[in-house]
């Protein structure tokens, strides 16, 4: 396979909070290979938001900071470059798709005004350029009337139509990578297929790689080749979809599995979920983060954080002492 | 537009009118009296009720309030009773002093103050932050009577540059402009920086934290463009409350200090000398004026709103 687009290694994120030291992220590495999309996925406050901002280098810094690790993007390491490299970076390399469409915009400019001055700042387009460029890439994410919706401020647009904004102007600089924040969560059910459809279709046609990061196990297994589950700053499994989908190894992945309704197969009075609540990060166990919740632990999950163990054949990455048998789900 | 300015003078009237009645009821009621003052040593029953006559205090309260709000109406408040010059002439002559007194200092401060903030804000919880507000309490706890004194040491005496007047005015010549009006200006600047500093860095702090300030970082926008681009536009609405609402205490009240201290003969002078000798005529047009200045001041505010926020609709 060919050289990855980006390389993540061993990344560590503190946020020093009035109580003590958050280590959000703890040894994280992955890869994204070009015109890939790797799916990660993981519950609230498991460092999937601030893995994106990583790469990107926009940690609210204080409280938070970079403590470790290499962020490869095309073999350069994106930590070492200054404020004023990364700047080129943003958007133009790597484009970020945010998840609260309502807030994401500024309120105060026109859509025109704000894709125009990325386009301009990246592309070296004059205004006018940039303006027709932007109404071209309104177009493409399916909005109509795009010669007047330019000149909309964002309160103007439904979230729906912002989202679509959002993306256009991801796409609009052509960048290799998109990360993709929780895209369609704050949205409404109905248009939330329609909008990841979106940008799925139209970043294959641009041959750009993609991070999705999300809780929505469906969007996954529609969306993504490969995915990540991370929990409590801990990458814990990676594999392809379809392995992944099939054979959970890891028992916290299983049980994510497990919690998504059926709708053909079974009918359940309750759904099953997953027991206890994710552990602080401040106070996390000794062990295996997940042993407190897992249902079969051994007594060395209790007492050391299993290693990321990679299998040579399929790529599968595990942590995780006592996994899942193939056959048990 | 202008539809909605015409409406909102409309909607100012009552305001102007219960502002001016308060006002009114309190001069006439617990204000001062000129009467004795004028009545000389042992006056007679007959000498007091002529003075009372000639002073208008005999009437009516609410012949005398009606009075006043057509004197409003038509601009014409006669004469002093302290000097006898014209009330519009007096405050003509002195208006206009004030706002060349107040209004460098007034719009120095300010713009300072924004970048000051935009710079404390920036570099939050930095050393730079943390001289900057430093800056900013030590101005803003000591007193101004203290500040002006000094200045005048360190400005206008032998004990320090020896450059400036202590006291005086005049607006001849640019040079004398800039002579008068450089210590007082200096002392207005370092009295209200700490105030607005603080102020602004509060309302900076709060918009860099935006979503869409991270998303245009993510973007590539410079800290430059972030800053003086959308972080200004997006506060404009507190940033332009504060600036308005302090218009009228700056151009009545506010140069009240400054003006005595500088021996300046400004309106502040001219109202502080009023209450103090009771001269109700030349009251009752710095009144007036205040309250319709507020009004002023409240529409051109909604018009500024709308013209920096496009969320804001003028109904």
């Amino acid at each position: 396979m060919s050289e990855p687009l980006l390389k993540v290694r061993d990344l560590q994120v503190e946020f020093h909070t009035d109580k003590g030291v958050a280590r959000a992220l703890d040894g994280i590495s992955f890869d994204v290979m070009p015109g890939e999309t790797l799916g990660i996925v993981g519950e609230s406050g498991c460092g999937k938001s601030v893995t994106s901002l990583a790469i990107l280098g926009l940690i609210p810094s204080p409280p938070g900071r970079i403590v470790g690790g290499q962020i490869l993007f095309q073999g350069q390491d994106l930590l070492s470059l200054s404020e004023r490299e990364m700047r080129k970076v943003r958007g133009r390399d790597i484009a970020m798709i945010f998840q609260e469409p309502m807030t994401a915009l500024d309120p105060v400019f026109t859509i025109a005004t704000q894709m125009g001055e990325v386009l301009r700042r990246h592309q070296g387009l004059t205004r006018k350029q940039a303006r027709q460029s932007a109404i071209d890439w309104l177009a493409r994410v399916g909005i109509p009337s795009p010669e007047r919706r330019i000149d909309d401020y964002p309160h103007q647009l439904s979230g729906g139509m912002r989202q679509r904004v959002m993306i256009a102007m991801a796409l609009s600089c052509e960048p290799k990578l998109i990360i993709a924040d929780e895209p369609t969560t704050a949205l409404d059910v109905t248009i939330q297929a329609q909008v990841l459809e979106q940008i799925v279709k139209l970043s294959q046609d641009l041959g750009t790689a993609m991070m999705l990061i999300t809780h929505d196990l469906g969007v996954v297994a529609q969306t993504c080749h490969r995915a990540c589950v991370m929990y409590c700053g801990k990458l814990i499994e990676q594999s392809a979809t379809g392995p992944l989908f099939a054979a959970p190894a890891h028992p916290y992945t299983a049980g994510l599995l497990a919690s998504v309704p059926r709708i053909r197969t079974q009918r359940l009075d309750s759904l099953p979920t997953i027991a206890g609540t994710v552990p602080d990060l401040l106070h996390l166990p000794r062990g295996c983060r997940f042993v407190e919740r897992c249902g079969q632990a051994i007594d060395l999950c209790h007492s050391a954080h299993p290693p990321l163990q990679v299998d040579e054949h399929s790529g599968h990455e595990l942590a995780c002492y006592n996994p899942v048998q193939g056959e048990a789900r | 537009m202008l539809q909605y300015t015409l409406k909102k003078l409309l909607a100012g009237l009552p305001l102007i009118l219960g502002v001016t009645f308060i006002s009114f009821v309190l001069m006439v009621y617990f204000g001062p009296d000129k009467t004795y003052e004028l009545a000389g040593k042992n006056p007679t029953e007959e000498q007091i009720a002529q003075i009372r006559a000639d002073l208008g205090y005999d009437q009516p309260f609410f012949k005398r309030y009606t009075n006043y709000v057509i004197e409003l109406a038509t601009l014409n408040f006669g004469h002093s009773d302290s000097t006898g010059e014209r009330v519009t002439r007096l405050l003509g002559r002195t208006i206009p002093i004030s706002l060349a007194l107040t209004l460098p200092g007034f719009v120095l401060g300010n713009v300072i103050g924004i970048l000051l903030a935009l710079l404390a804000a920036y570099y939050r919880s930095t050393w730079i932050d943390k001289s900057i507000m430093t800056f900013a309490v030590v101005g803003m706890s000591v007193s101004f009577l203290i500040i002006i004194i000094g200045f005048q040491v360190m400005f206008s005496s032998a004990y320090g540059l020896n450059m400036f007047p202590v006291r005086g005015w005049s607006m001849d010549t640019l040079g004398e402009y800039l002579y008068y009006v450089t210590v007082p200006t200096l002392a207005i600047v370092f009295v209200s920086l700490g105030y607005n500093t603080r102020f602004y860095r509060a309302v900076i702090v709060e918009e860099l934290g935006k979503d869409h300030i991270r998303t245009a970082r993510a973007y590539g926008a410079s800290a430059r463009s972030i800053l003086l681009k959308r972080v200004l536009k997006n506060s404009m609405i507190p940033i332009i409350t504060r600036i308005m609402f302090s218009i009228p205490l700056v151009v009545i009240s506010g140069s009240l200090l400054i003006e005595s201290y500088f021996g300046i003969p400004g309106v502040g002078k001219v109202t502080y000398d009023a209450i103090t000798t009771g001269d109700q005529p030349v009251l009752k047009a710095v009144v007036g004026a205040t309250a319709v200045l507020f009004v002023v001041v409240l529409i051109v505010t909604d018009v500024l709103y709308r013209l920096f926020d496009p969320r804001v609709e003028l109904k």
